[in-house]
């Protein structure tokens, strides 16, 4: 009888990490689409309430940031590692998993990359998380605290250049994130079965093909 | 046809010599009580600043219109007037105060010092919240609100207090131009004086710092042109939210405790605004600025903004095109893929390759 191979792939804390971000990205996402048309989107009842769930999503996903991000530079060691594309990634990797995206996947060929638990991501999943996670999540969480501290930190927010510079940079990082789920989610699907690539976010193990 | 011209040069010599009169009488008052000697003689009361008092309504009816009780032989009499009754003209507008919660709390004069009090669009509403602040301190204004209104210390330095505490209605955007001092650069911003604007305005009216052209009217080119520049200069516009009508009726309405009553107006009640400066009597004078400015995307108010109601279109126009182009993904792809399905499956289950 032949047997499955599994490989653990997504260790727990990733894992706790991936769903309460998901859920406060979501609610990020439904809330600020309230807080920015209420005069045609009323999904919380009140304004403040969808502010004030706004604000505290918006807390949990920065708190759940600095923890994922201590835990691979400190506790895994392996930021850098899965997260920087090398040269190789840069020069042949890219072009390679695109072409496999859009062209050799509807061939049916195989995808050319193979995930281990020391080389998690495609060249395209390293360059799109390496800008996600290390560039647009701290803008997007520097950029709402100081909305929701206004007075307090004006100082910083003069700087910037005045409060409608900071809304409107929050406003389409947060729009990028939220285009950023489609694919994601899309992209997810992409396994041996639809569902394939989920399972490993849930209990961590993922099934090898060789 | 003689008799009414005779008629009519005798009405004018007597409104002449009645206003001749009236000013003489005035300055026969400021010459004691503009006189800063007399607050020694009896109380601070009695000192009028004949320069604030000038520019007020009150002026031009003259002093005994209000204090009629004073005798011809003032001071020397020994007789103290009585305090003049606002209620003698104001009358719709002590009634309704008097009916208000406050009432039983300050008296016209309180608020409004009869010898400096100005017209509502002459003033700032810095200087409308400063009179609520004689008795209501800040911090304590701060606190009490904090418990329900997200970021009251921002939303206390945008909107005057009778915005919410008076049935006002009309509401416009009127900017200020703030800047901060020079010697500490890291100070605060706080409205700019007359004096102030006059120095950075050179020889040209101060209004010309924004109105570039001087016609009285502020394009949105001429509002970017200075929030582009003032910058450089250490200055700034700060919005408030005015009220264009104000009523006496204080009281906390029901309607202010939803934040969708000012968030939720959408961007076509936030179409009219002015910047307000400061003039050489203590009073300001609104420019009106093009319709539309608060809603420019960057430079028209960078430093004002309400959320939800003032937001910009062509932002979420750029939004929404972001976020469609992470939807042509599952939608070009996923397309794609089912048309191109047959390519995967290489064996009995059914599991794509």
């Amino acid at each position: 009888m032949a047997h499955k191979e599994y490989v653990y792939l997504t260790p727990m804390p990733v894992r706790i990490w991936h769903w309460l971000n998901a859920l406060g990205i979501v609610t990020l996402c439904v809330t600020g689409l309230q807080i920015r048309f209420p005069d045609v989107v009323n999904i919380f009842g009140t304004y403040k309430a969808a502010i004030r769930l706004h604000n505290t999503a918006g807390v949990v996903v920065s708190i759940s940031y600095i923890l994922w991000l201590f835990y691979y530079m400190f506790v895994a060691g392996t930021l850098l590692k899965l997260y920087v594309p090398k040269l190789d990634d840069i020069k042949s990797g890219l072009v390679r998993q695109a072409f496999f995206y859009f062209f050799h996947y509807f061939l049916g060929k195989p995808n050319p990359h193979h995930a281990t638990p020391e080389n998690k991501f495609n060249p395209m999943q390293k360059t799109a998380y390496l800008a996600i996670m290390l560039v647009l999540l701290p803008l997007v969480i520097v950029s709402g605290y100081l909305l929701m501290y206004i007075a307090p930190l004006r100082e910083i927010v003069h700087v910037i250049g005045g409060i409608k510079m900071l809304v409107g940079a929050h406003f389409l990082i947060a729009c990028s994130f939220c285009a950023f789920l489609f694919v994601h989610i899309y992209l997810a699907t992409l396994g041996q079965t639809p569902l394939a690539y989920f399972k490993p976010m849930w209990d961590g193990w993922e099934e090898v093909h060789h | 046809m003689r008799t009414r011209a005779t008629l009519l040069l005798v009405t004018l010599v007597l409104a002449a010599f009645a206003g001749s009169a009236k000013a003489e009488t005035k300055a026969a008052c400021l010459g004691c009580h503009g006189d800063k000697n007399i607050i020694a003689k009896g109380g601070g009361h009695l000192y009028i600043d004949s320069v604030n008092f000038g520019t007020t309504t009150h002026a031009r009816i003259g002093c005994t219109s209000c204090h009629s009780a004073v005798s011809p032989d003032h001071p020397e009499d020994g007789i103290r007037p009585k305090r003049a009754e606002c209620s003698e003209c104001h009358t719709p507008i002590n009634e309704e105060y008097s009916a208000s919660l406050h009432a039983k709390n300050a008296g016209c004069a309180d608020c409004h010092d009869p010898h400096a009090v100005k017209p509502p669009l002459a003033v700032s509403g810095e200087y409308i919240n400063k009179q609520c602040a004689k008795c209501h301190e800040l911090q304590k204004i701060v606190a009490s609100h904090t418990k329900w209104l997200p970021q009251a210390d921002l939303h206390i330095e945008a909107i005057p207090c009778i915005t919410c505490h008076t049935g006002s209605k009309d509401y416009v955007i009127t900017m200020f131009v703030e800047t901060r001092d020079q010697s500490r650069k890291r100070g605060e911003f706080r409205q700019a004086t007359y004096d102030e604007l006059v120095k950075a305005a050179g020889n040209k009216p101060v209004a010309s710092l924004v109105d570039g052209d001087s016609n009285g009217f502020i394009t949105l080119d001429e509002l970017r042109r200075f929030n582009r520049s003032a910058r450089r200069s250490d200055m700034r516009l700060w919005g408030m939210m005015m009220p264009e009508k104000v009523t006496h009726s204080y009281q906390i309405l029901d309607n202010r405790w939803d934040c969708t009553f000012c968030h939720a107006v959408g961007p076509k009640a936030m179409q009219t605004s002015y910047v307000a400066f400061p003039d050489k009597a203590g009073t300001v004078t609104r420019v009106a600025v093009e319709k539309g400015a608060i809603l420019d995307l960057l430079f028209g108010t960078p430093d004002f903004y309400m959320m939800g109601s003032t937001r910009s279109t062509p932002l979420s126009v750029a939004g929404l095109l972001i976020i469609v182009g992470g939807m042509m993904m599952p939608i070009g792809h996923g397309t794609l893929r089912f048309l191109t399905r047959k390519n995967r499956k290489h064996d009995a289950s059914g599991k794509e390759h």
